[in-house]
């Protein structure tokens, strides 16, 4: 029903000075199932917010078309039946508390009479097999189970094409599978029209009809069906090092007693008795939505649990909050929250101003910066720089600090080989002076492995040392 | 009752008690209130709360008035005190007895208030309970650069609104890919009437409120 078409496309964010797009010109065709792929800031979530209309795109820079209909002309009335989006934040895309209410918004919108409201409700659950979740709080749902609603709303507005944006970032594997299921039953059933941007390619080879990719000069490539196999080969499952299990020690650096977590009524981790280590790097590995987040959140009490988490023999609920942060200090996974000025020079001022050791003296300072090629940005407003100088800046950061006991949430997300050796180097030479202790969740492993002692994974709500050798 | 027409006469009364100057009424509007609340089956702690809590503003007001007051000090002193529980007592047989959803779907089918008002402020208020976490981890995010955060702190409330300029963004683009466009036609599946007791007790109040003002020989 519905092929789209970008003819001529280009486009520039009006803050950034290069393109997007070039002069694209490509199609979509209607009924399959297409894969976008290129690595993270490379402009996919722009483009399906273009083909969306949420982006709205000047006449002059190309054209969109939904069959003969050009976007700019399906009133946006219409507009939801043509195409809807799944987010990649499960958090904020709803606008209503509870799930049942959320459908109803959406279908209200569509100006559906409201005697059929209910059934197509409850016929859009039942198609997701998530009835069991209509009265419930939004939430209160496990990242899984908000993107199913996501589902299940596209579902109900019955919308001709599906975009999804990265829709699996929070997603554990057996409900990425269950949504990929359905996905490919809307296309093969119902004729729907996919195109899911991921960076993560792994299982899509079986269920899709076309990947693009987004190319280095900014057009888009459709890879013909003879190069997949080199491009999925890169995410099978890949061997990791065997690292030895630690002994247990009278004094850990933190002792986890029975401690479990969830989120609403879902289980991440069953009460696990574990100790982790000073002075020793320990990488968490473990699939999205397994709870890897909500245990760091955990270790610096921003999320509550159950047991008891101990800080060298102590506690960690019976230290002082700012004595605690002195301590045990988190790299966020999202750069910005740990900015707090507007230029890098302010920012490397405030860490050197509070850090807790004079190991970063002004000269190592530049010389890291130059290791990271970040030097000569002092007067730069941080908000402008690239996602991958941002995190490598925060990184310096924190780093700077020198707490005792650093947490690192996805430190590689976003940055390009050239950096991650440079950023592991820098970790080395610091570590090898100050010893601190890293535990760090990472995905991506290449680059990474020289700095790790110790493995745990965390899988099926188990956190254990070691096990499993392959990783996906 | 319907939510808009209770909100419209709860409203007349916060304004009509603003200008007169009757202890008795403002107590006679607390008891009602707490019959009200108590047929809503409303939990005593909650009602005890709401004795506690406005103690200290009424309290602040009766003090300042009786001390440097001038004219009918005393008098004067006690409408502070009790106009303070009649309000707080009034509003609460709305915000304790009412569904926000309700109010928000009275507000767009019996009102006609635009529906971006009505679902913008629906979203944020079910936003509520995680900006309440956002700020926890600002505040962390704070401790461990060194830097306390305050609630006075000018950057705790510059990391806030960066973040919550984010967030509309997103929550606007996620309800126009659920349908909605401003100001365009919607059906409604809750149907929210007006009923003609609606009407009998929102007159009815607001003439009982005149005889309690204008008739009433209240000592």
């Amino acid at each position: 029903m519905a092929t789209i078409a970008l003819e001529n496309l280009s486009y520039t964010y009006s803050s950034a000075q290069t393109p997007i797009f070039e002069h694209v010109t490509t199609q979509f065709p209607a009924h399959q199932f297409t894969l976008l792929t290129g690595p993270s800031g490379t402009g996919k979530s722009t483009l399906l917010q273009l083909i969306a209309g949420l982006l709205s795109l000047p006449a002059e820079h190309g054209q969109i078309r939904y069959d003969q209909a050009l976007l700019g002309d399906i009133p946006a009335t219409d507009r939801s039946k043509r195409v809807a989006m799944m987010f990649q934040n499960p958090n904020q895309q709803f606008a209503m508390d509870t799930v049942e209410h959320e459908l109803i918004f959406a279908l209200e919108n569509q100006q559906n009479d409201p005697q059929i409201i209910m059934h197509r409700l409850t016929s859009a659950l039942d198609f997701v097999g998530i009835r069991n979740l209509q009265k419930r709080l939004l939430s209160q749902l496990s990242g899984g189970e908000k993107q199913k609603v996501a589902l299940a709303v596209i579902v109900a507005m019955d919308s001709d094409v599906i975009l999804l944006d990265e829709p699996f970032a929070s997603v554990d594997p057996i409900a990425r599978a269950g949504l990929l299921r359905r996905l490919v039953e809307l296309r093969d059933h119902r004729g729907k029209t996919i195109i899911l941007a991921d960076h993560d390619y792994a299982g899509y080879d079986e269920l899709v009809d076309h990947v693009v990719q987004i190319t280095p000069e900014h057009q888009l490539k459709m890879l013909p069906q003879t190069d997949w196999a080199q491009l999925f080969a890169a995410f099978q499952p890949q061997a990791l090092p065997t690292w030895p299990v630690p002994s247990v020690v009278e004094q850990p650096l933190f002792d986890l007693h029975q401690v479990g977590l969830s989120q609403g009524e879902h289980t991440l981790l069953t009460p696990t008795d574990l100790q982790l280590h000073a002075h020793h790097n320990t990488l968490i590995t473990g699939a999205n939505g397994t709870g890897k987040s909500t245990l760091f959140e955990a270790l610096v009490r921003l999320n509550p649990y159950d047991g008891t988490i101990s800080y060298q023999g102590r506690d960690i609920q019976k230290f002082r909050q700012k004595r605690y942060a002195r301590q045990v200090a988190l790299l966020f996974q999202d750069a910005e929250a740990q900015f707090f000025n507007i230029t890098v020079a302010e920012e490397l001022a405030q860490s050197q101003k509070y850090a807790y050791s004079d190991y970063f003296t002004p000269a190592r300072i530049q010389a890291a910066l130059t290791q990271l090629n970040l030097a000569g940005r002092d007067g730069q407003v941080i908000y402008t720089l690239s996602e991958g100088q941002k995190k490598k800046l925060q990184i310096l950061l924190m780093l700077i600090m020198q707490s005792p006991v650093l947490l690192m949430d996805e430190p590689l997300k976003g940055l390009d080989l050239k950096s991650i050796h440079a950023l592991v180097g820098l970790l080395q030479t610091t570590l090898r002076e100050t010893h601190q202790t890293l535990i760090i969740i990472s995905h991506q492993l290449t680059g990474l492995t020289p700095l790790i002692d110790y493995h745990l994974r965390l899988a099926d709500h188990r956190l254990q040392y070691g096990g499993a050798t392959h990783e996906s | 009752m319907n939510p808009s027409l209770k909100l419209l006469l709860l409203l007349i009364v916060a304004l009509e008690i603003s200008f007169t100057n009757i202890v008795s009424l403002n107590v006679a509007l607390v008891v009602l209130s707490i019959i009200y609340l108590l047929a809503c089956r409303v939990k005593l702690r909650t009602l005890l709360w709401l004795l506690i809590v406005p103690l200290i503003p009424a309290i602040g007001l009766w003090s300042t008035q009786y001390i440097n007051g001038t004219g009918q000090k005393e008098l004067m002193a006690w409408v502070l005190f009790t106009r303070i529980y009649a309000f707080v007592f009034t509003g609460a047989t709305l915000t304790l007895t009412t569904d926000v959803l309700a109010l928000a779907d009275s507000l767009e089918q019996n009102c006609h208030l635009p529906s971006k008002f009505a679902y913008g402020v629906l979203a944020a208020y079910n936003l509520a309970p995680k900006i309440k976490h956002e700020v926890q981890v600002i505040r962390a995010a704070g401790l461990m650069r060194g830097q306390t955060l305050s609630f006075w702190s000018p950057q705790l409330y510059f990391k806030a609104i960066l973040i919550a300029i984010n967030w509309s963004q997103n929550l606007a683009q996620a309800m126009s890919s659920h349908g909605f466009v401003e100001d365009a036609p919607r059906t409604h599946y809750r149907q929210i009437q007006i009923r003609t007791s609606d009407w009998v007790i929102l007159i009815g109040g607001v003439l009982l409120l005149q005889v309690g003002v204008f008739v009433m020989p209240w000592r």
